[in-house]
């Protein structure tokens, strides 16, 4: 069971879009150099991302990307679940769906995917995006303080 | 983000084998029909379960698969290790090849992927084949299976 490329590129992707918001609208050609992706990639998420409503764009020579709502309002779980779909470990459980597999009334194993799609949904629900910037300037600032006293 | 079929039909051909074993080897054609695999598919898989020692076979016309161990005594993360490899939300292969992480990289796994990875390992490790037995029995009217083991 794992995350795709997407949902891994996406979440650092509005990590990096988040940081750099006090700069204006950001353009895609700056996030995929400081993320080391390419450019066409990005515009593909940003325009999941758009769609969901987790991303705006303008036109122009100063256009770009912004953040719909603040940091703080977006979770983990909004990126992911607009790149990857639902975070289930087996499609039954997302679906709820009775007519997936005709083993789905008693199916011994259903309980504990759910309670795997529970927990990981717990954690992408419960880190926003402002958690992760707020990580990225704490290391950031601790490893200028190093280099300061090297 | 799915698991692979080779760890969903693996669980479940697991349960079937606990729940009929009764004593006896369980031939992989009545898995198979049970839980509508193919056998040829659960060859692959019980090869792999017999080589991480989940499992045990006995050839000839009586063969076909026990388990090594009671079911209490085998957790689901076992099984699921076996099958999958380690339970991760993210391909560690991918994630650690070649350049180092960024600190954006670094922040997500401590904060996103790790957590993550805790809960299912967790979760998959609170859970043994029994338990996932006694919800087969439960849920098709059987009153109590009796493991020879």
């Amino acid at each position: 069971m794992k995350i795709s490329t997407k949902g891994r590129y996406g979440l650092e992707a509005i990590v990096d879009l988040a940081i750099h918001l006090s700069e204006g609208h950001v353009n895609l050609k700056s996030i995929s150099e400081r993320c080391g992706m390419s450019e066409a990639y990005i515009l593909q998420i940003f325009l999941m991302l758009r769609r969901a409503g987790i991303v705006e764009s303008i036109r122009g020579s100063q256009g770009g990307y912004t953040l719909s709502r603040a940091p703080s309002e977006i979770t983990v779980g909004h990126v992911l679940t607009a790149l990857e779909g639902p975070l289930a470990p087996v499609a039954c459980v997302a679906e709820k769906a009775e007519h997936a597999c005709e083993r789905y009334g008693n199916c011994p194993t259903r309980g504990f995917w759910e309670s795997i799609m529970l927990a990981l949904n717990d954690v992408a629900d419960s880190i926003t995006i402002e958690d992760l910037v707020d990580c990225y300037k704490e290391r950031v600032f601790q490893s200028n303080e190093i280099d300061f006293y090297i | 983000m799915k698991f692979s079929t080779k760890g969903r039909y693996g669980l479940r051909a697991m349960v079937d084998l606990a729940v009929h074993a009764k004593g006896e080897h369980v031939a992989l054609c009545s898995i198979a029909q049970r839980q509508g695999i193919s056998t040829n598919y659960l060859e692959q898989v019980f090869s792999v379960l017999r080589k991480s020692g989940l499992v045990k076979s006995v050839k000839g016309a009586q063969g076909g698969y026990i388990l090594s161990e009671a079911p209490e005594n085998i957790k689901v993360g076992r099984i699921l290790r076996a099958l999958e490899g380690p339970l991760s939300v993210i391909d560690e292969n991918a994630e650690n090849s070649g350049k180092s992480k960024s600190s954006i990289q670094h922040c997500i796994q401590i904060c996103v992927w790790d957590k993550m990875n805790e809960f299912l390992n967790e979760l998959a490790d609170s859970l043994t084949l029994e338990d996932l037995v006694d919800n087969y029995c439960k849920m098709n009217g059987i009153e109590d299976v009796m493991y020879y083991i």
